[in-house]
């Protein structure tokens, strides 16, 4: 499934996000849709329980508004956090019994009765987007999935829906990249690189990001076009391929041991007979 | 000079010794805590969405298995490269891999937020076959359950054996061919999986990327970590059978020892050899020469394996006990600290998040190795595990004999010989 350039070839039906940071007003009506759309009580205790005010992504927060500010102040930019649903997910390439697994429309779903809780999305996540129920008895992996529920219905997720300007809008892929690069188009130098970020990044994602300060800012990690669930199991794939190599070297071993193992049964056999002790194995 | 000749339990001895309570207490303390924990969830734990795996699976699993892989070590070197001298040793090494594996995987069920699906394990056709975790996870439980458990059979059989009624011995009179002639077959096993598990650890973090510095972060983490578990395994086997004689009052055999010193320390060459061509090819050296705590980490984990190897391919020093003692505490201290690091000192997560366990957690992970060395206590007084010279097993048929007159243990006439 790996290109040889550019990362890995999108699902045919992959939906995703395109977010402006140029749009973006920071009203955080996202946040909040985000919560009432997926059944999650808002993290009210940044602000003393008084209104949602999350600090990061968390258990009870798919989606998130930050800011970033320059040290001069002079520049400054919303940013929306969520899971980028990639084309090759770190996730779903190391979640060892496939309770991370990339679904209908390229979303990447997680199901209740195959996780074990080990937590390794969160270490292998680039973005570091997947949360742990660290309080729940029966704690569950949270992260964005595009709402599907509410795709399922026909309808759009609740972050594009209820956006007052626009700034995040709900589509295929394929339409999301082509607006994109009809914005840049029409507004040459105002967006950073002229680029799109998931485009091709680290194998491209399904959330893309059009911004006029460096990705790296809001958070987008700039690490070249390989995904890292290629890059992370290179050696791994080689090795394991068929069982090939597991297979010959087994073959080896067994084959130097019953050498070794009919010598040793001779000689304790003998030992045996000169001094009358079993042999100890 | 006292030469090992078979293995020996710690038969003059009373069970329960201040070092067993010492370990028991500290197991019985963390078994406590992991009750709680079966009805908690985790957040009393130091970890966090940044730093998502604490000390039960970074220490207890991916760093203390190296210390468990004396079996492998000395599997390898006496079988495969035919050191026959290691056999006598090889049931200290046995036991005491089982333990840490055991203990190890029993840690792993606590750290796991919802263990009740482990069951998944036994169903092929959900596991993710790309899953270096799964790799882990499968070829492990594989490891501890049939082939170290095998492994270890002949030790626990002889037992049972002699102190076995003419049934008993009847019924193993018949089985004991049919296993022995797998054996070939099983060892096979028995080396293939601890080496694709213990490299498969190292995987575990080739995925998190720049998350990991770059002194750390390579695609050779499999290689380093396997040959890492082989260094550790021939230091935990010295430094048990160090402690134990000296415990527990046994003559110790120089040569045995030196040979597993030297064995030790030209691994450890190897090991620190590997990693500098590594950071070499991949153009990262500049970062070892840096004014940062990563590079004093990253020299000290060499420097600790490799400097004590450096003493003991001197054939002089490695044939006294002492120096080998102390140059195996610097090994494992250096091992450890290398298959610890990638995951914590060297992890660097996305935000200014910090991870330090907490007292319950801590206690947890000491509880868990307070099991395996109480069990290693215990097995070393009822099964022959220690080596010893042969006088001691004729010394110990004896013993046994006085205090239990009943036993029909065959002294083969030889024993008043000695």
């Amino acid at each position: 499934v790996y290109a040889a350039e550019g990362g890995t070839k999108a699902p045919a039906d992959a939906m995703g996000l395109l977010y402006d940071a140029t749009v973006c007003i920071g009203c955080k009506a996202c946040v909040s849709a985000c919560s009432t759309a997926n059944g999650l009580i808002p993290d009210t205790t940044g602000s003393g329980g008084l209104w949602q005010m999350p600090f990061d992504l968390n258990a009870q927060t798919k989606n998130i508004i930050k800011l970033y500010q320059s040290d001069d102040g002079k520049q400054s930019s919303f940013v929306k956090k969520q899971c980028m649903q990639c084309l090759d997910p770190a996730c779903v390439s190391g979640c060892p019994f496939g309770a991370l697994q990339k679904s209908k429309y390229g979303i990447v779903e997680w199901h209740a009765n195959r996780c074990i809780g080990c937590r390794y999305c969160e270490i292998s996540c680039p973005y570091d987007v997947p949360r742990f129920e660290w309080a729940k008895f029966n704690p569950r992996i949270v992260k964005c999935e595009l709402c599907r529920h509410r795709l399922a219905d026909g309808r759009q997720p609740a972050c594009t829906d209820v956006c007052p300007v626009g700034a995040v809008i709900f589509g295929t892929r394929e339409q999301l990249l082509a607006e994109a690069k009809r914005r840049i188009q029409s507004h040459p130098g105002k967006y950073y690189q002229d680029r799109v970020y998931g485009e091709y990044d680290l194998g491209g994602t399904q959330v893309l990001y059009l911004s006029h300060v460096p990705f790296a800012k809001l958070g987008l990690p700039e690490a070249g076009t390989e995904s890292r669930a290629h890059s992370g199991s290179k050696v791994h794939e080689v090795v394991y391929k068929g069982m090939a190599i597991p297979a010959i070297v087994y073959a080896g071993i067994v084959m130097i041991l019953r050498k070794r193992w009919k010598e040793h049964e001779e000689e304790a056999a003998h030992e045996q007979k000169r001094t009358g002790l079993p042999e100890q194995l | 000079m006292s030469r090992w000749q078979r293995d020996v339990p710690i038969y003059n001895q009373p069970l329960i010794s201040a070092p067993f309570l010492f370990f028991g207490v500290l197991a019985l303390i963390g078994l406590s805590f992991s009750a709680v924990r079966l009805f908690t969830g985790l957040s009393f734990t130091g970890m966090n969405d940044q730093y998502a795996w604490g000390v039960w699976k970074t220490f207890n699993v991916m760093t203390l298995t190296a210390l468990g892989s004396g079996a492998l070590s000395l599997g390898i070197f006496g079988w495969l490269f035919n050191q026959k001298q290691l056999h006598v040793v090889m049931r200290t090494a046995l036991a005491s891999s089982i333990l840490f594996y055991a203990t190890g995987m029993f840690a792993l069920v606590f750290d796991v937020g919802r263990p009740w699906n482990m069951w998944n394990m036994m169903l092929p056709w959900r596991w993710n076959v790309h899953s270096a975790l799964l790799e882990v996870a499968v070829c492990m439980s594989a490891y501890v359950a049939i082939f170290l458990l095998y492994e270890n059979l002949p030790t626990v059989a002889d037992t049972f054996y002699v102190k076995g009624s003419p049934e008993r011995r009847k019924t193993m009179d018949r089985w004991i061919p049919r296993l022995r002639s797998l054996y070939p077959f099983m060892l096979g096993f028995a080396y293939l999986l601890p080496a694709m598990h213990q490299s498969s650890l190292g995987s575990l973090m080739v995925i998190a990327g720049p998350k990991v510095h770059p002194l750390w972060q390579t695609q050779m983490l499999p290689a380093l970590y396997l040959i890492q578990a082989v260094v550790c395994g021939f230091a935990s086997v010295l430094l048990i059978l160090l402690i134990g004689s000296l415990a527990w009052r046994r003559a110790l055999d120089v040569p045995i020892i030196g040979d597993l010193a030297k064995f030790m320390a030209w691994t450890s060459v190897f090991f620190v050899v590997v990693r500098w061509i590594d950071v070499l090819v991949r153009g990262v050296a500049g970062l070892a020469f840096e004014k940062s705590w990563y590079a004093l980490l990253f020299h000290g984990e060499n420097l600790l394996v490799l400097l004590p190897a450096l003493l003991l391919l001197n054939g002089k020093l490695r044939r006294i006990p002492r120096v080998v003692f102390v140059t195996s505490i610097f090994t494992a201290l250096g091992g450890l600290l290398y298959r610890f690091s990638p995951t914590t000192f060297a992890f660097r997560a996305g935000d200014p998040s910090i991870y330090f366990p907490t007292m319950p957690e801590l206690l947890m992970c000491l509880g868990y190795i307070g099991l395996a060395v109480t069990l290693f206590i215990l097995a070393a007084k009822l099964f022959a595990i220690m080596p010893a010279p042969l006088s001691e097993w004729y010394a110990s048929v004896k013993f046994n004999k006085q205090i239990h007159p009943e036993l029909r243990i065959d002294d083969h006439g030889a024993a008043t010989d000695h």
